[in-house]
């Protein structure tokens, strides 16, 4: 009899855990990585690599916060966070292209000063160190949407059209790119660019999704999308796939707080992280090209 | 119509150190072919880079079809009707021929998806014209060097080419390739295409061109009639003195004994495809063994099976008593085998280290280095590379210069002097000359040849096949991970050696009425 | 005097320290910019830094506190970074290699300095573990170390919090904080500069520093490190086993990071604190960086984000302007200081326009 008891609640629990809800966490939790993963997929395969999307992502929850309270609006805080995001990826772009900065170390450099810069300004305008007040936030599924959207026109202008042809091969040979008339240092500036935009959305996003602005909101997650990238194999589908399981993650691991402690389950997604990229990678498909500088005469 | 396609005038191109071009005059006329001869360094790349607009001259005029152009990039160069073949071929590996060719200029479905069919069709159309066989839909990985040149031909010509410029296209060819490139060129003559062609090869310039324009060091040295001109007189031009080949191999009446032996070696390449099945090789004491082939049949996987850079997958390596199969580089390093690899940037020296700091690579933790895991001996380090340096002639200003800051030549007589003075058993020599001029070509072959008289067994891989018959003692043909004939050079010719390093077998021992 | 300075001119060691120096200043030039557009006094800033960080026996005890460890770190990314790769860890690692010696200081029954060293070794030993991890997994199975050192920080961090928060294993029982028992008297350092926390750590410190200048410069087997961190394919060729370096780097660098942390509990807290750093690891990056991956330089670097770090308390107690800035000064350091080609620009453009 009790054994039945134990069972059914073993049973009671899963069934508590996965439910619909879990699967709306499970899309919403994964739009930020993805949309990470997707921009960084951009910069990647144009042969930048970008570590400072944690920063960037955090800076686009920054500005989101700073326009939504001074001017009232979300959407106008959304389309600050986005160019604000496009300017860290220009910053990012300038250093590594012109200034022939060492990439990860530059976005190193950029997780930092925006670390910092976040603490500076929250405490500077509300003098809250790294919070700021609450602000009406818009509807995240309509992100989420956009997402979703994003993705699939990635896979199609990455793999099937001209310019998606011509980014695969300033990554994988600039030479030849070169040579072809392509200009490999403007590509490499437009899809970081591009790649900080995507972040500043998914800053975006955080933002919204609890209406104010936290220092640690990020939380990894920039690299979480960084592996997601890695583990879909540069394609923006197969970013969407990892950033879902990573999402799916998350997700659980916050129903899981009321069955473990909560510090443990808090580790999950990172542990799970590590645990993906040791067994499910195969032979990646780098772009040959990713990390070295481009020098033309 | 202007008589010339092409002209250049007064080309001054300088770089840090160097006066690559210096006032250089060129032109090509409409529906020529003319060759471009001079040594390694002696500015035909650069000439033509310039032409092409990947460099912008610090002097000189360029007319295009008579009309003047100043500072445009490529993408102008292509437009207006000069494509280039380089050297080393700006194909994208991974992609396939169709998505090489159409860069640049990719035909659309309603503006915006890629139409590869269309281009498909033209390439297929290309193709045929100019006699110039390419799959648009093979991957470039997948595809043997000779194709991928003709894709880079055809890429040219899809772009509108009417001017090609070609920068060494035989370094890569065996003898019927070269002829097949040959007939190409006819044809695209035929077609109203007028061609440059680099080249330091003195037989291709006479075969192929009608003028032949030669450099040295920067300068035009003259401009002559192929039909005029002989190869004494190009080699002359090139160099300035009556080139004689000063390296002689002597007789060698020692016994032989083999030292290094490799029996039924089976390896796979980095993508995991079989490049060598079933190689056995015999090393002697005293002699040279050249392997002659064209890149891509397995050499590069030969150096290092024999190296410990890779591990075969079935057979055995053994060094007289010792057994070195699926030993690492340390194993083969510490048995006395040394190693001049292909690619000295990238194996042969840390370009970022000191002169000093590579003459230890390989030794570094042996006496008199260092004694212990725990103190490696700045002196001894010093003394040893002071020694290296001197003996070996490398022109550097200090033992503590980077290895980048020296010159390519330099660099070569740093790994030959690190690997020659471990006075080793067995030297494998990989492709040993690649970017030296005649000086330096000379003092390598002098080396080896040295090495070999004390009693070293020597392999040398190159793909010249000059080199290869002027240096060893017999010469092993690989054709397709297989050796398919050892030859002593006296006893056979290039003919001979061509033919087998292309179809692996010679038609005078294939029945009659065989094909290839 | 002319031949001096020209012999100085050639020297690339000046050349570089010129260049590092006049990075420092361009950073700090934007942050006054960044000063000024918030509204805030760059003079009070600047004399509160001052004095945070040097203006008495107290600023400059605090100064050399906090780069003790950070001097640790620096060591931690330095060593990773000269073979080739990025352990952005550090601050995990500290977490582990404190708690561990947390737990053999408060819990082991040694004799005075005997305890303290063994206490120590056991958190490098922990952090060495830590670093370990990342290390095969990059040398077996290819996978980002960046990423990975990343994960197991946050892994580590959640994990020692679970371990001291109250109902957890290590918690002590007698406090309400975060935290384990106190480490015993015997495993402590001791101070050196009281009333300040400076300690004997100082010293384990600089030790390490040469240690590690001695392994990367002297002994073949970091010899064989900087080779696979310059060409791993030359490497190869030479012989050396690649895959065990980069396993030796990582775990090197937990190692060292592992220290941090266990300098940290004997000679500052003498128990593990929840957030016990302020971010000394994410610190040892830019340290390591600043250092130009010197060891010596870390020395100097590890000062310098100390007395950041230091005239940044004050600052805020001030209320000059919000300590963060610190921060971002020092990220601002290491943007001019990777961009040597932009540095060299604007020397010329300097000497040009003086002419």
């Amino acid at each position: 009899m009790e054994e039945a008891i134990g069972a059914m609640n073993f049973w009671t629990i899963l069934g508590n855990i996965f439910t619909l809800p879990l699967l709306l966490a499970t899309l919403r939790l994964s739009t930020p990585i993805a949309l990470i993963a997707l921009g960084e997929t951009y910069s990647e395969r144009s042969g930048i690599i970008n570590v400072g999307v944690e920063g960037t992502a955090l800076l686009g929850a920054l500005v989101s916060s700073l326009v939504a309270y001074f001017t009232g609006s979300a959407w106008i805080a959304l389309l600050a966070a986005v160019i604000t995001g496009g300017l860290a990826g220009g910053l990012h772009a300038l250093w590594c292209v012109r200034f022939r900065a060492n990439h990860v170390v530059s976005g190193i450099a950029i997780n930092i000063l925006v670390g910092g810069l976040a603490l500076f300004i929250t405490s500077a305008v509300w003098g809250w160190r790294g919070t700021s007040p609450s602000s009406p936030p818009l509807n995240t599924w309509y992100i989420v949407g956009a997402m979703f959207v994003l993705v699939f026109l990635s896979q199609v202008f990455i793999f099937h059209t001209r310019w998606g042809l011509r980014l695969r091969v300033v990554g994988e040979k600039p030479e030849a790119a070169d040579t072809a008339g392509i200009n490999v240092h403007r590509t490499r500036y437009i899809y970081t660019i591009l790649n900080g935009m995507l972040c500043g959305l998914a800053g975006a996003f955080f933002f919204n999704n609890v209406t104010r602005f936290t220092s640690g909101m990020v939380g990894g997650r920039g690299f979480i999308g960084i592996a997601a990238m890695v583990v879909g194999n540069y394609s923006p589908v197969g970013a969407l796939g990892a950033a879902l399981l990573f999402g799916f993650i998350d997700a659980l691991q916050m129903r899981l707080q009321t069955y473990i402690p909560s510090q443990v389950s808090i580790m999950l997604p990172y542990l799970i992280t590590v645990l993906v990229l040791a067994f499910l990678i195969k032979r990646a498909q780098v772009p040959a090209g990713l990390g070295k500088h481009y020098v033309k005469q | 119509m202007p008589e010339f396609a092409i002209e250049m005038k007064g080309i001054v191109k300088r770089f840090p150190g160097v006066v690559a071009n210096n006032g250089i005059d060129f032109s090509l006329k409409k529906g020529e072919i003319h060759g471009l001869l001079g040594e390694n360094g002696a500015g035909k790349t650069v000439l033509m880079s310039v032409l092409y607009g990947l460099y912008y001259p610090d002097a000189g005029d360029i007319r295009i079809d008579g009309v003047p152009h100043k500072n445009y990039r490529p993408a102008m160069a292509i437009r207006l009707g000069i494509g280039m073949v380089h050297q080393h071929f700006m194909l994208v590996p991974r992609l396939t021929v169709a998505e090489n060719i159409m860069l640049g200029q990719e035909p659309t479905k309603s503006g915006v998806l890629l139409d590869q069919e269309a281009a498909i069709e033209k390439i297929e159309a290309f193709s045929k014209q100019y006699g110039l066989p390419v799959d648009p839909r093979a991957r470039i990985e997948q595809l043997p060097v000779g194709e991928q040149q003709r894709v880079e031909i055809v890429k040219a010509l899809y772009r509108g080419a009417d001017t090609l410029i070609l920068d060494e296209p035989t370094a890569v060819l065996t003898e019927q390739e070269i002829e097949h490139l040959g007939e190409a060129l006819a044809k695209l003559k035929q077609e109203g295409k007028s061609i440059v062609l680099i080249t330091h090869k003195l037989q291709e310039a006479i075969g192929m061109c009608d003028r032949i324009t030669v450099l040295r060091k920067g300068e035009v040295i003259g401009t002559v009639d192929a039909k005029e001109t002989s190869e004494r007189d190009l080699a002359e031009m090139m160099v300035g003195r009556d080139v004689v080949f000063t390296v002689r191999r002597s007789q060698v009446t020692a016994e032989p004994t083999t030292v290094l032996r490799a029996t039924e070696i089976r390896a796979c390449d980095d993508r995991g495809l079989e490049a060598l099945k079933g190689v056995s090789l015999e090393l002697q004491r005293h002699e040279v063994l050249g392997i002659a082939g064209v890149q891509g049949n397995g050499q590069a996987e030969l150096a290092e099976i024999l190296t410990g850079l890779r591990p075969p997958t079935s057979g055995t390596i053994s060094l007289g008593d010792l057994d070195l199969t699926g030993k690492g580089a340390k194993a083969f390093i510490d048995a006395g085998i040394a190693h001049i690899p292909a690619d000295r940037y990238l194996r042969g020296l840390v370009m970022t280290f000191s002169v000093r700091e590579n003459a230890i690579l390989g030794q570094h933790r042996k006496r008199p280095f260092s004694s212990t895991p725990f103190w490696y001996h700045q002196g001894a380090t010093t003394r040893f590379t002071r020694e290296i340096v001197d003996a070996f002639d490398v022109k550097t200003p200090s033992v503590n210069t980077l290895a980048q800051n020296l010159s390519g030549g330099n660099q070569q007589r740093l790994i030959i002097g690190r690997e020659f003075s471990k006075k080793p058993h067995v030297i494998i020599a990989a492709q040993p000359t690649r970017g030296l001029d005649v000086g330096g070509i000379e003092y390598v072959h002098q080396q080896l040849l040295k090495m070999r008289d004390q009693g070293a067994a020597v392999l040398l891989i190159s793909m010249d096949l000059d080199e290869v018959m002027r240096v060893s003692d017999r010469i092993a043909v690989i054709y397709t991970g297989r050796i398919v004939a050892i030859k002593d050079p006296e006893e056979t010719n290039r003919r001979e050696l061509g033919e087998l390093m292309l179809t692996g077998s010679l038609s005078s021992e294939r029945g009659v009425g065989e094909t290839a | 005097m002319r031949s001096v300075l020209q012999a100085l001119k050639q020297s690339s060691f000046l050349q570089e320290t010129g260049i590092t120096l006049l990075s420092i200043l361009l950073a700090f030039g934007v942050g006054c910019l960044i000063l000024w557009a918030a509204g805030y006094s760059i003079p009070a800033v600047f004399i509160n830094l001052w004095k945070g960080a040097f203006g008495n026996k107290i600023a400059i005890g605090n100064t050399l506190t906090k780069a003790t460890p950070i001097i640790l770190t620096s060591l931690s990314f330095l060593i990773a970074f000269r073979c080739g790769l990025f352990n952005i860890g550090a601050e995990g690692q500290m977490y582990i290699g404190a708690i561990i010696t947390a737990v053999v200081g408060a819990h082991l029954h040694l004799p005075a300095i005997l305890h303290s060293i063994v206490a120590l070794f056991a958190g490098g030993l922990a952090g060495a573990f830590w670093g370990w991890i990342p290390g095969y997994l990059k040398a077996k199975r290819g996978v980002n170390e960046f990423v990975t050192t990343m994960m197991l920080s946050y892994v580590a961090i959640g994990l020692t919090d679970y371990l001291v928060a109250p109902r957890g294993p290590l918690h002590d029982a007698q406090a309400y904080a975060n935290q384990t028992s106190a480490v015993l008297a015997t495993a402590r350092f001791a101070r050196i500069l009281k009333p300040t926390q400076l300690s004997w750590a100082i010293v384990v410190a600089g030790i390490a520093v040469l240690l590690v200048w001695y392994f990367l410069f002297r002994t073949p087997s970091g010899y064989e490190l900087r080779c696979v961190g310059q060409s791993p394919t030359a490497a190869e060729y030479g012989g050396i086993r690649t895959k065990r370096k980069l396993i030796l780097a990582l775990s090197l660098a937990g190692l060292l990071a592992g220290l941090a942390g266990a300098g940290e509990i004997l000679g500052t807290h003498f128990r593990f604190v929840d957030g016990f750093s302020p971010g000394y690891g994410w610190d040892g990056i830019a340290g390591g960086l600043i250092a130009r991956a010197h060891p010596v330089g870390t020395v100097f670097s590890a000062l310098l984000i100390g007395a950041l770090r230091a005239g940044a308390l004050q600052v805020q107690r001030s209320h000059a302007a919000p300590g963060d800035i610190a921060t971002v000064l020092q990220a601002l350091v290491i943007f001019f200081i990777i961009a040597p080609t932009l540095v060299r620009r604007l020397i010329r453009w300097r000497r040009r326009s003086v002419q």
